[in-house]
């Protein structure tokens, strides 16, 4: 096994393959930053160039720069205009877009790069130590718990509802489930709740709902409110100095990069759950485990809701890599393509990989090191720049941030049926605003709903009912914990509304 | 004259009673009819819940949410462009959104680069941006940026031209 490592460090190791996971990192980046462009969609455009190389490590290791690259990327998006291109990134944009606002946006680029760069490096540590022992166990997962997983990601809403947001917080989550059964589905054969509308047939697009519901009331409440900008983060942005953060918050966030990373690169092990759930799965632990006073700050610029994102979607994708290079299971779309890449290659990706190929099998786990490295000494010195774009003036900031938005939803589909529905998402946005409903829930209703259903009927229909909420251990404690997570809350809410005419 | 949670709260009960009434009504084929889970299962109890809740959010007393003033985030409330509606540029909000429309509508006619050009600058215009000499050249380099990456570097067609041109 050792001969085998030393032989991928080589490999990892040779300048050609140095400056591919550079070149992946970079590419990643800045495409990644595109909205509706997320890393599925970036690595499957670089398939076709990258296997021209010819040697599987090197492409690998280039397509792997890109995949985490584009998951960084993304994430920049989220934090400067609350436009999270990608379901991975929504998280981010919780406490990243309002820390920006508050003049931090610096700030809360360093801290993503950093959650990122300690997310991924942690992640492919495991990947190293327990990739082989980790496999065996992610596949002991049924639908049962991947439903009870989904329950915790949903209680995730529980951030969003502040007091007497309870209800608003759930109503919104609902219509998030709602929204994501329409079209088809890969449980029933026919298409549901399409109205007859052709363009409805495969569902609603991520990016346009993302898009409609975050960046399109932003660029309204901007050109309606001149001074929105001006308090928000044009001014302060200016101040470089505040990019660097202090002895305190490093120490505020050391315990959430250690704790999502472990729990990130689990669940990204897990075949089907990937980074998105992490996303929202560390976003919901987190702000649970924080104490009452900080859990104030989640969803109005926490460091640590901003932190903890970025590091469980980062030790996610390094771990969905398990599954694919030990068992030849794509655990994500990403992923999915990664495969078709390998086998391109006339690489038969499982058990005997790590045999028959080791050299190809650590050197894409060395490059991992290195990608991070490059990532955080690609990103850190950009940081000042990227955080001025929020200084552009608003008359061109405003329509910038809509084309963005719209372009995101028109790229690859060609439909402008598409933009009309993002518009009307946006309207009904801005309307759910003016009446303080929080949108997040929606968005992660919508994500997880479709995972939601499809896991929840192939639990019931293999245990013929629901007896698996409670015969099953693992799920059984799964399900306990959401309860924890969504009705603590909803006490805390009705014991200080029962407060409240006291008061008076 | 009813408040806009009011509404809001009416419009989801209408949203979800269209959507429980689809579900119900849903045609579900012979051989869906034995399963355990069908596929008008979870929409008929996301329906009936969505339903429970805007109920209550209807009748919720009125200053048990937040929009009241109760509880002001750190950013502030968006409930506050209502309270004093004569302090905003409403026009140029909604012409903004006008301006996406029409934006969308004209892609498929005008091509991706003279219609992603003119919505750049009719909305600096609309904005309020007089240095006609930047904004144009500025607007006009960003759509073909835009158009070349997707489009040249990254394959992904995107048509560029007008319609007249491809007839």
């Amino acid at each position: 096994m050792w001969d085998q490592m030393l032989l991928g460090i080589q490999t990892a190791f040779t300048l050609q393959n140095m400056l591919f996971a550079g070149l992946g990192c970079f590419i990643g980046t800045i495409i990644g930053m595109l909205p509706g462009l997320g890393p599925m969609s970036v690595v499957a455009i670089m398939i076709p160039v990258s296997i021209q190389i010819g040697d599987p490590s090197t492409t690998l290791i280039l397509l792997a720069g890109v995949y985490y690259g584009a998951i960084f990327g993304g994430s920049t998006s989220s934090i400067l205009i609350n436009a999270p291109g990608e379901a991975a990134v929504v998280a981010t944009s919780f406490d990243g877009y309002p820390m920006a606002r508050k003049g931090q946006a610096g700030k809360a680029l360093t801290i993503a790069a950093i959650s990122s760069f300690s997310g991924g490096t942690i992640g492919a540590i495991f990947l190293m130590g327990f990739a082989p022992a980790l496999a065996s166990f992610a596949i002991l997962f049924w639908s049962a718990e991947y439903f009870a997983l989904m329950l915790v990601g949903l209680s995730a809403v529980a951030a969003f509802a502040g007091k007497g947001k309870v209800l608003k917080a759930l109503m919104m989550t609902l219509l998030g489930l709602m929204l994501s059964t329409v079209g088809e589905s890969s449980l029933f054969n026919a298409p549901r709740f399409t109205l007859g509308l052709l363009d409805l047939q495969s569902g609603i697009h991520f990016v346009t709902l993302a898009m409609g519901l975050f960046a399109v009331p932003e660029a309204f409440f901007l050109a309606l409110d001149v001074l929105r900008g001006k308090k928000g983060g044009s001014q302060e942005a200016r101040e470089i100095s505040n990019l660097r953060i202090n002895f305190k918050e490093a120490k505020t966030i050391a315990p959430v990069i250690g704790r999502q990373s472990i729990q990130g690169f689990l669940i990204g092990v897990m075949p089907g759950a990937g980074a998105t759930i992490a996303s929202f799965l560390g976003y919901a632990v987190e702000r649970n485990l924080a104490k009452p006073e900080e859990r104030k700050e989640f969803g109005q610029g926490s460091i640590k809701g901003l932190s903890a994102p970025e590091t469980a979607n980062n030790a996610a994708s390094t771990g969905s890599f398990v599954p694919l290079l030990t068992l030849g299971i794509p655990g994500s779309g990403t992923t999915a393509i990664l495969l078709g890449a390998l086998i391109a290659l006339n690489l038969q990706p499982g058990p005997l990989l790590m045999q028959d190929r080791p050299e190809v099998f650590w050197s894409v786990i060395f490059s991992m090191y290195f990608g991070n490295i490059i990532l955080l000494i690609l990103n850190l010195p950009l940081v000042p720049y990227i955080a001025r774009l929020l200084a552009i003036p608003r008359t061109y900031l405003i329509p910038f941030v809509l084309f963005f938005a719209m372009a995101g939803a028109y790229i690859g589909q060609n439909n402008a049926t598409e933009l009309l529905l993002l518009i009307g998402f946006g309207v009904f946005a801005i309307i759910m605003r003016f009446a303080d409903y929080p949108l997040p829930p929606l968005l992660i209703g919508f994500v997880l709903g479709q995972l939601f259903e499809d896991n929840f009927g192939r639990a019931i229909r293999n245990a013929n009912g629901i007896q698996f909420l409670w015969e099953r251990p693992m799920t059984l404690a799964l399900v306990i914990a959401t309860l924890a997570f969504v009705l603590v809350p909803l006490y805390r809410d009705w014991r200080s509304r029962r407060k409240r005419p006291s008061l008076g | 004259m009813l408040s806009i949670n009011r509404w809001v709260a009416l419009g989801l009960l209408a949203f979800s009673s269209g959507y429980g009434y689809l579900a119900f009504t849903y045609r579900i084929l012979p051989f869906e009819r034995f399963l355990a889970m069908k596929p008008n299962t979870l929409p008929i109890g996301l329906a009936v819940a969505g339903m429970i809740c805007s109920i209550a959010l209807l009748l919720m007393p009125e200053g048990q949410d937040s929009a009241s003033g109760e509880e002001k985030t750190v950013l502030g409330s968006d409930h506050k462009y209502l309270e004093s509606p004569g302090d905003y540029e409403w026009g140029k909000g909604v012409a903004l959104l006008v301006l996406a429309v029409v934006y969308a509508l004209s892609l498929r006619q005008a091509g991706f680069l003279l219609s992603t050009s003119m919505f750049l600058i009719i909305g600096g215009i609309m904005l309020g941006e007089r240095k006609y000499w930047i904004l144009v050249p500025v607007s006009c380099f960003a759509s073909f940026l835009v158009w070349y990456l997707v489009d040249e570097v990254l394959t992904i067609f995107m048509r560029p031209l007008p319609m007249i041109f491809y007839q």
